[in-house]
């Protein structure tokens, strides 16, 4: 059963129509891309997810159902805006927090220590938040969003404010909690993180789906055919089977003819006995997809409008 | 339920759990304390207790100055020394063994005329003295009885002609409530509303709100917080009364005009329940303030518009204590902010029907669920909108845009 269904939700702020058509279903034990230009309607939809605004069409299911204040105690929230109180200390910031989601005192007392650990905050819990670095407020804040085991988490920008070694140590947690089975949404502009992190996508852009599927069918679906190789031999230039090549340094990328098949490719290159040092089928990055289609996206919905 | 408890916990001993809120609590005792010590010990030093002369060319004074068997505390005593001759008195003076000295002429009883000599201008307890011994020796000459009732004074019973309205004509303790409650709602919105705009304008500014309300609804936000930073103003309350009582205790037997205060209970809870609703109202009135907000310098500026209407009565007291149940005192007391102080002292002045004091109730229980409907919405709508003030008509119009 799908964890979160997002059916056809609309919503409007005055004049500006933030969201106008977005669906979408994450399952659990999945890590799932919700992408989008600035302005495109990400924020308004997780909000509505989370039930701070109401739809003004569609529905949400959670968990099997609308939502209810019992199912926000499952779920695990980091807002774009990190809030946490400034003049309080860490602990006692993540305690109160832990707290409103129904968790007691002892299981507090339990899981606190291990997640300060974790995230190694365990020497500044006595701080003001305000005396931590922005990423350690990060990593406080996902304390937070994590400390009562939710079943549900949506993350925005867990990245943003992190080196590389926190951001390792983010990702890890993030696979690790996939592992336990939990349903994860994950909004954010690096799209390598995307890229290494998630099983299914969802792009949107002016408040309606213009991509969804999981990442490697996305990224076969814009495939150009195109192979990627490394060789000390000089080809020749006119390769069999192949109607492009552009070389830079020891790397070619080739173009095959068409209805050649990368295999096909290869085939040639062996048979032309050409040495090669690595063979890889092209596939675009998913920020030159993000890209192709947002400004497909905004050209059709200019042409509309 | 729990979740409402959890944030009035958190509120409460946020402030309570404070060094600094202890050190302003205890802070205003002991500055009223080290300047009441301070102008004590000021007019302790500058008492002069020399004694005065008195020269009795009148032959008046048969019953020389009462000595008292000990002066108390503040009442310190000055000696009045008969001499018999000006010359002596005079030159006392001059070698500085005495203060000033009177002179009773020998046509005192006609003219009622003394004159007292003296460098610099006599303290009141000197002149009290001064009139002390006269009065009582010129009421022993004519043979007055009663001495002890005219230095007592009049006591003057007052009564509606209905029989209705009774007083023993000095009044004081038929305002003592709604003084009280004036004072006690100020301390209130003052601490306790001051905390709660405090916290939820720094929620607005830290971005935790987001985070708040994906937690918990914010009508058990609002609840918790009031509960919470009532609690506060309440704790602030209680030691200060404690901290009085103590002094009470202490001058116990200066303070025996209190107990003319004769406090129906029925009346006292009613004002303090008041009191805590219209605190209540307060709070959801700053909910709203503290969403449409944007800093805590804008709000503060706004907090006084909550203490004004609250002392509305004190303005229109003459309407109060003419005509208690004319259209001013009327209308004030059905405003929820003013009510306590209006309907208390309406009470203190004239029999309220009781139907009046329901309908109070009514209204100010209405009017609470009515701000807490509207800062429920304020929580939606303003404190998302972190860097924007938000505009009153706002809270009633479609939502603003979000990226």
């Amino acid at each position: 059963m799908d964890t979160i269904v997002v059916s056809h939700i609309a919503k409007s702020f005055g004049e500006t129509q933030a969201v106008k058509d977005v669906s979408f279903s994450v399952r659990p034990g999945e890590i799932f891309g919700l992408l989008g230009p600035n302005g495109s309607g990400k924020t308004t939809s997780l909000r509505v997810i989370l039930d701070i605004y109401q739809p003004d069409k569609g529905s949400i299911s959670i968990l099997g159902g609308p939502m209810t204040a019992e199912k926000l105690n499952h779920i695990g929230y980091l807002p774009e805006e990190r809030g946490l109180y400034q003049d309080v200390e860490v602990a006692r910031n993540l305690t109160y927090l832990a707290t409103l989601k129904n968790m007691s005192r002892e299981q507090i007392d339990e899981k606190l220590p291990i997640w300060l650990e974790r995230l190694d905050l365990t020497e500044h819990q006595k701080k003001k938040t305000k005396e931590l670095s922005k990423g350690m407020q990060q990593k406080a804040q996902l304390i937070a969003a994590l400390i009562h085991d939710p079943e549900i988490i949506i993350i925005d920008e867990p990245f943003a404010a992190l080196d590389p070694v926190n951001t390792q140590l983010v990702k890890d947690l993030l696979i690790e909690l996939r592992n336990q089975n939990r349903t994860i949404i994950m909004s954010t502009h690096q799209m390598n993180q995307v890229e290494q992190l998630c099983d299914r996508l969802v792009l949107i852009d002016h408040g309606t789906v213009l991509l969804e599927g999981a990442l490697k069918e996305v990224q076969e679906r814009f495939a150009t055919n195109q192979v990627f190789i490394q060789t000390d031999s000089e080809l020749p230039e006119n390769l069999p089977g192949v109607q492009g090549i552009e070389r830079d340094g020891l790397n070619y990328r080739l173009t095959p003819s068409d209805g050649l098949s990368p295999r096909e490719v290869l085939q040639q290159l062996i048979d032309q006995r050409i040495g090669l040092n690595s063979f890889e089928i092209a596939t675009p990055s998913l920020d030159e997809i993000f890209i192709k289609v947002v400004k497909e996206g905004r050209n059709n919905h200019e042409e509309s409008n | 339920m729990k979740k409402v408890i959890d944030v009035a916990k958190y509120e409460y001993f946020k402030h309570v759990g404070k060094r600094r809120f202890w050190i302003a609590l205890l802070g205003v005792p002991v500055g009223f304390l080290l300047i009441m010590a301070l102008s004590i010990l000021f007019s302790f030093l500058s008492f002069n207790q020399d004694p005065v002369g008195y020269v009795d060319q009148a032959d008046l004074i048969t019953q020389p100055q009462q000595i008292p068997e000990k002066t108390g505390f503040l009442k310190l005593f000055i000696p009045l020394t008969p001499y018999d001759d000006e010359a002596s008195a005079r030159a006392d003076v001059e070698n500085g063994s005495l203060q000033g000295y009177l002179v009773i002429p020998a046509g005192y009883q006609s003219t009622y005329q003394v004159t007292y000599y003296a460098n610099s201008q006599p303290s009141s307890d000197v002149q009290n003295q001064i009139n002390e011994l006269l009065r009582d020796n010129l009421m022993l000459n004519q043979e007055l009885p009663y001495l002890e009732r005219i230095r007592a004074g009049s006591q003057i019973s007052l009564e509606s002609l209905d029989g209705s309205e009774t007083s023993d004509g000095t009044g004081w303790h038929r305002i003592f409530v709604p003084i009280l409650i004036g004072i006690l709602y100020f301390i209130l919105v003052m601490s306790g509303g001051g905390y709660l705009l405090q916290s939820l304008v720094e929620e607005k500014q830290n971005r935790t709100m987001e985070i708040m309300i994906t937690s918990v609804s914010p009508n058990q936000l609002m609840g918790g917080k009031t509960i919470g930073n009532l609690g506060v103003g309440l704790t602030q309350i209680l030691i200060w009364v404690l901290i009085l009582a103590l002094g009470g205790l202490i001058f116990r037997q200066r303070l025996t005009f209190l107990g003319d205060l004769n406090l129906s209970p029925g009346y006292l809870a009613l004002g303090l329940t008041l009191l805590v609703l219209a605190f209540v109202a307060a709070a959801g009135l700053l909910a709203i303030i503290g969403a449409t907000m944007s800093s805590m310098e804008e709000a503060q500026s706004v907090n006084a518009l909550i203490i004004l209407p609250a002392m509305l009565p004190f303005y229109f007291f003459q309407a109060f204590f003419t005509n208690p149940n004319g259209l001013i005192p009327r209308i004030l007391s059905y405003f929820p902010l003013s009510a306590p102080l209006s309907l208390s002292l309406r009470m203190a002045f004239t029999q309220v029907a009781t139907w009046e004091i329901v309908l109070v109730f009514v209204v100010l229980i209405a009017s609470i669920l009515l701000v807490f409907w509207l800062s429920g919405k304020a929580y939606r709508r303003g404190l998302l909108e972190y860097n924007k003030r938000l505009k009153l008509r706002d809270l009633f119009a479609k939502e603003v845009s979000h990226g």
